[in-house]
């Protein structure tokens, strides 16, 4: 019983996605039959992007990402479908994230200050001595 | 506000503009609300928007426009400042509260419109508290250099009182039930004491509102209030009130079912969730409960925009209502953003995390109540306000946090009383929100007549950011009380770690090392603790599960909280025992959650190996929060033969605790609920009672009855007991009257 | 409530002109290093002469006052005053460069808070605006960068807040406003790194190409760039990728509150 599952993110219904016909679609018919992507592509809005993923998490281990869907709609400059690609959780790279910061300039609150700041507030459980 | 033009010349061009009468407001602040480029030609039209452009600003009481020769001269005269303002004659209501409904502030300009709305606003605020007779005169005093004072003039007038309220119309229920549920309260005797009494036009819409809402969750769906009106006596002092009613009839619910738009939503575990029977009588709360049930049971299952609609039909003819529960797709949005304001001191990742949904996600109401709840409970912040708006696109919403941060720490030195050990100082450090980041911290250095006590405490809620507590505790405390011969000292470094490993289960798993001395043995005490005395080393790995439904279950007035825990000891220490302890509490709101029901029982047994013994120090003990009507260590079996008769703790106890809480009655703001509670329990068995008998360790059931006060202090929920014990042994030490913070349960 | 008897300590007030007060006030500021009393006299002033030259003056020195006694709520207020009095006086910038570092002085730690950070950008945006050649424009210009710069480092804290916890979705759209509205920022380079780290682990390898390639036309000599060019073309590991054992965690996240 300690396996705990939780899903994140959304792909349309394998229904709909059969409905598209590509190099006939356009953006606006997509967004009404499938929705509203999750992303889309950086510089030029070709590529729109759905994904769902499924975590599964045991005892006191992270949770781990045990299934992923997404769904790529690549567009031509006219808007129209130009393809549609599916691909799950093989396809995708671990990649070990960069611990760099660039840093805020802004100190946070120091100890001392919270330290002060609370000087004189009271906390009633202190007075009752509950041994 | 004087106002005219000079000679109309049809066509000024203004090349010059010349200001006159200004005091205060220097020229070039007139010539810049007047907007007038240089040199450009004006019509008469121009001219009078330059006039209503100053006039807007407010400063001025009048201002007049006149084309001179090359251009215009405007003359103004400055409205006075403000110097003081006063409240005179007011004698119910305090000036903070009157000045706070003031707009009109000192140093400020004085507007007589401005003084007209305050006063205005005064009058509003003594209607609101029932003295509608209350009149309200704004006055100045000229003081030197165009200053004035403002002095608001108050007469209160009498309160308004309801000599009698009556109802038209009424069959199912009698007038003084109905009167009893409408928030107006005819005059009493304590009539100069109780507000409710005095007669408020706006509690009469909130009277409507609870009317309908009784006489419709009695089945009564076709019910209207007509019409209220209301006399005034003669000496306008006291009012006769006549609500009149159209009842209609009485619904009950006639079939109920469930149908859905997922194929593949198993319908029948939607159906066994409800708790609506046909035949009962008909009450949208309940229908609404319904709903929220089998939303929060289409969350658990994972079913995205799902939403409950309720169809109703009518059948006239048998007075029933069919109730079909819809599962239908609802419209498909999803969280574009969710934004975190005021945490001045919080970091933003300490809030998120409460957040199941993440952006992107669908978009589903009763997760984002959720986390908003568990924002709540972090207890760092004195207000959490969710609110939703619209995103960028149609379907995109955006999630926003405000939060207001409280103190959420606190150093003290000080003095410390408890009911047990008397008297003690303090040096105490703790800080919930330890730098913002969630953790906290403790540092508590305390000694008192008969114990010290050093203990540091960590905890981390989120350790590697993932929903697993990680807390660390080092305690040294040395106890020397007065009813015990013998002084015993314990030092214990305990890591754990805490996951949940369900939907509302948690298991936490803990390891103590403490290092357990029991000296000073004197003759007096009982051989039983002279043969424990000595320095032993315990090594203990234990843990805890606790299964907490109290609130999360589907319905929101009941609950239960089960929790079962063991513990080993030995693994390379000199102690050995097996300890288990489980507990269950339930709990349940009736009344329209006006009273709680709570029932705890609690028990624990702990068990040295074949042959062996265990020590004073690893035995239980009941506190006085465990059973009221005696003291802490007060009960369990005593070694009579001993001088000091020493309580010498038991193996196995067993506690339950009865309780009601209730409200009082008083008014919101004092806080004060009331409460009853019915508490026994026993503590008993020891292994090396070696044969003599003057040690009686045997079950013995100790009971005492007794009622409480709650207070909800803005510091803490304070409760104090008044007990009075049933059945107790001769020997027990009995306390009438004790009091504690007191936690949920 | 009584009659309008004025408190002893008001008496001699009204005894002093209007220039002595303000003279007393200055002093309070400069020499006293009291500035809370000094933005007590300044309102004095303002309240007993309120049509001199100096309750104008003092109405801004007020503001200055609070605002070297950190009560910046005050300070807010006075200088809000002082704007909708004298809007076109020649203190003017001043005051309203002390609205905006009301809000500035308050911001904090890119974690917290960010209401503030908002109001000061447009407060600042007022000053650069409207006093275009005031000597306030130029270090409203600087402050306004460093505010929008610290703007943009709360969307990518909570863009790496869901990109470690592999909502990489949710990652992309932060790090991706990052990129579009905060291009003039110091993030941006680690956007578009973080764009290629979260594009790799969905898979979507064009995409990644495509930041590495603006990363790498823009800032190319950036270690952003560097730790790009080994993720996309997976040549040479970086050292630090690799040794990282569970108690160096819990140090560098629980101990120093670090984010990885």
């Amino acid at each position: 019983c300690a396996r705990l599952e939780s899903g994140h993110g959304y792909v349309p219904e394998p229904s709909a996605l059969e409905g598209v016909v590509v190099g006939r679609d356009t953006k606006d018919i997509i967004g009404l039959t499938l929705g509203q992507p999750g992303t889309r592509g950086i510089v030029d809005d070709l590529g729109w992007y759905y994904v769902r993923s499924d975590y599964e998490r045991f005892l006191w281990r992270a949770p781990v990402e045990v299934d992923r869907q997404v769904v790529a709609i690549t567009f031509d400059e006219a808007g129209v479908v130009r393809n549609i690609e599916r691909f799950g959780l093989e396809e995708g790279r671990v990649v070990a994230l960069n611990r760099r910061v660039t840093d805020a300039n802004t100190q946070g609150i120091s100890f001392l200050r919270q330290l002060f700041g609370n000087l004189g507030n009271f906390d009633p459980a202190t007075l009752i001595n509950e041994n | 506000i004087g106002f005219g033009i000079g000679d109309a010349a049809a066509q000024t061009r203004v090349s010059s503009i010349i200001v006159e009468g200004t005091q205060r407001i220097p020229d070039a602040t007139v010539i810049d609300l007047a907007a007038i480029t240089p040199g450009s030609v004006l019509s008469d039209g121009e001219i009078n928007d330059v006039l209503q452009r100053i006039n807007a600003s407010g400063l001025f009481q009048s201002v007049v426009i006149v084309p001179v020769g090359s251009g215009l001269r405007i003359e103004v005269v400055e409205r006075p400042t403000i110097n003081r303002i006063n409240i005179e004659g007011n004698d119910r209501l305090s000036d903070e509260t009157l000045l706070g409904v003031v707009t009109s502030e000192p140093r400020r300009v004085y507007s007589p419109t401005q003084a007209e709305s305050d006063a205005r606003s005064i009058v509003e605020a003594y209607v609101e508290s029932g003295r509608l007779a209350a009149r309200v005169e704004p006055r100045i005093i000229r003081r030197t250099d165009n200053r004035v004072d403002l002095v608001f003039e108050v007469s209160e007038g009498r309160v308004v009182e309801n000599e009698r309220i009556s109802f038209v119309g009424n069959r199912a229920f009698s007038d003084r039930r109905l009167r009893r549920v409408i928030g107006t309260k005819q005059a009493g005797f304590l009539r100069s004491i109780i507000r409710a009494d005095s007669f408020v036009p706006e509690r009469i819409a909130f009277d409507r509102q609870a009317l309908s809402d009784f006489y419709q969750s009695r089945g009564y769906v076709d019910f209207r209030v007509l019409d209220v009106t209301s006399e005034f006596s003669r000496e306008r002092d006291s009012s006769f009130v006549t609500f009149t009613v159209r009842e209609g009839q009485q619904f009950s619910v006639g079939a109920v079912s469930v149908t859905s738009e997922f194929p593949d939503a198993n319908i029948d575990s939607y159906r066994d969730a409800l708790r609506v029977r046909s035949g009962e009588t008909w009450n949208p709360s309940r229908i609404d409960e319904q709903i929220e049930r089998l939303e929060r049971l289409a969350l658990q299952q994972g079913f995205d925009f799902l939403r409950v609609e309720p169809r109703v039909t009518r059948n006239a003819r048998d007075l029933t209502l069919d109730v079909e529960f819809a599962l239908v797709r609802g419209q498909r949005v999803f969280i574009e953003r969710i934004d975190v304001e005021g945490n001045t001191t919080t970091l933003d990742r300490v809030i998120r995390r409460q957040f199941d949904p993440v952006e992107g996600d669908p978009f589903n109401p009763r997760e984002i109540r959720n986390s908003a709840e568990r924002i709540r409970a972090l207890g760092y912040f004195a207000d959490v306000d969710v609110q939703t708006r619209q995103g960028s696109a149609a379907d995109q919403i955006i999630v926003d946090v405000d939060v207001e941060e409280q103190a959420t720490g606190s150093l003290t030195f000080g003095g410390t009383f408890s009911t047990d050990t008397g008297f003690g100082l303090v040096v105490e450090f703790s800080e919930r929100n330890f730098l913002g980041r969630g953790q906290f911290v403790g540092v508590q250095i305390q000694t008192g007549a008969e114990d010290r006590d050093i203990s540091l405490n960590f905890r981390e809620p989120a350790l590697f950011d993932r929903d697993l507590s990680f807390g660390l505790s080092i305690t040294d405390r040395t106890t020397d009380f007065s009813n015990a011969a013998y002084e015993t000292q314990i030092t214990s470094i305990s890591p754990s770690l805490g996951f949940p490993i369900s939907e509302n289960g948690r298991l936490s798993l803990k390891y103590t090392l403490a290092n357990e001395d029991i000296f000073n043995v004197t003759g007096d005490a009982s051989q039983i603790i002279a043969a424990e005395a000595g320095d032993l080393i315990r090594s203990s790995f234990g843990y805890d599960y606790t299964l907490d439904l109290l609130r999360g279950g589907l319905n929101p007035n009941r609950g239960v909280l089960f929790s079962f825990g063991q513990e080993v000891a030995g693994l390379g220490g000199d102690t050995e025992y097996l300890k288990s302890t489980a507990r269950i509490v339930a709990q349940r709101d009736i009344w329209n959650e006006e009273v709680t029901l709570r029932a705890i029982l609690e028990g624990g047994v702990v068990a040295a190996p074949s042959g062996g013994t265990t020590r004073i120090t690893d035995r239980f003990f009941l506190s006085s929060r465990q059973v009221r009507g005696f003291s802490s260590r007060g009960i369990g079996p005593r070694d009579v033969g001993s001088m000091e008769s020493d309580v010498l703790g038991g193996n196995k106890y067993v506690a339950a605790r009865f309780e009601a809480d209730f409200p009082l009655g008083l008014p919101e703001e004092f806080g004060i609920t009331g409460g009853v509670f019915f508490d026994m329990g026993s503590l008993w068995g020891l292994d090396n009672t070696d044969g003599d008998l003057t040690v009686d360790d045997d079950f013995e059931l100790r009971s005492a009855i007794g009622f409480s006060l709650l207070w909800d202090t803005p510091v803490g929920p304070l409760r104090m007991n008044f007990s009075n014990p049933i059945k107790s042994n001769p020997l027990d030490d009995e306390r009438s009257f004790d009091f504690t913070i007191s936690t949920a349960f | 409530c009584g009659m309008f008897g004025g408190s002893e300590e008001e008496r001699p007030l009204e005894s002093f002109s209007a220039e002595e007060l303000y003279k007393r006030a200055e002093f309070e500021l400069e020499s006293e290093g009291d500035p809370e009393s000094a933005a007590r006299f300044f309102g004095e002033v303002e309240r007993l002469y309120p049509y001199s030259e100096w309750a104008r003056r003092a109405l801004v020195m007020q503001a200055f006052s609070y605002h070297r006694a950190t009560d910046y709520e005050a300070s807010r207020g006075s200088a809000q005053r002082f704007l909708t009095t004298y809007p076109a006086d020649q203190d003017a910038p001043w005051a309203q460069y002390l609205l905006a570092l009301s809000y500035y002085d308050q911001i904090d730690d890119v974690g917290r808070d960010q209401g503030l950070t908002f109001q000061a950008l447009q407060s600042f945006r007022e000053v650069i605006e409207r006093y275009p050649d005031s000597e306030y424009a130029r270090s409203s210009i600087l402050k306004f960068d460093l505010a929008f710069d610290h703007l943009g480092g709360k969307e990518m804290e909570i863009g790496r807040y869901y990109l470690k916890r592999g909502h990489y979705i949710a990652a992309v759209n932060r790090f991706r406003v990052v990129v579009e509205d905060f291009q003039t920022t110091t993030h941006t380079p680690e956007a578009l790194h973080r764009l290629v780290e979260a594009y790799l682990a969905l898979g979507l390898t064009d995409e990644a190409q495509t930041a590495g390639a603006i990363l790498g036309f823009n800032f190319q000599s950036t270690p952003w760039y560097q730790d790009s060019f080994v993720l996309l073309t997976g040549q040479g590991l970086r050292p630090d990728a690799t040794g990282s054992n569970w108690l160096a965690t819990i140090y560098r996240q629980v101990v120093r509150g670090e984010w990885l």
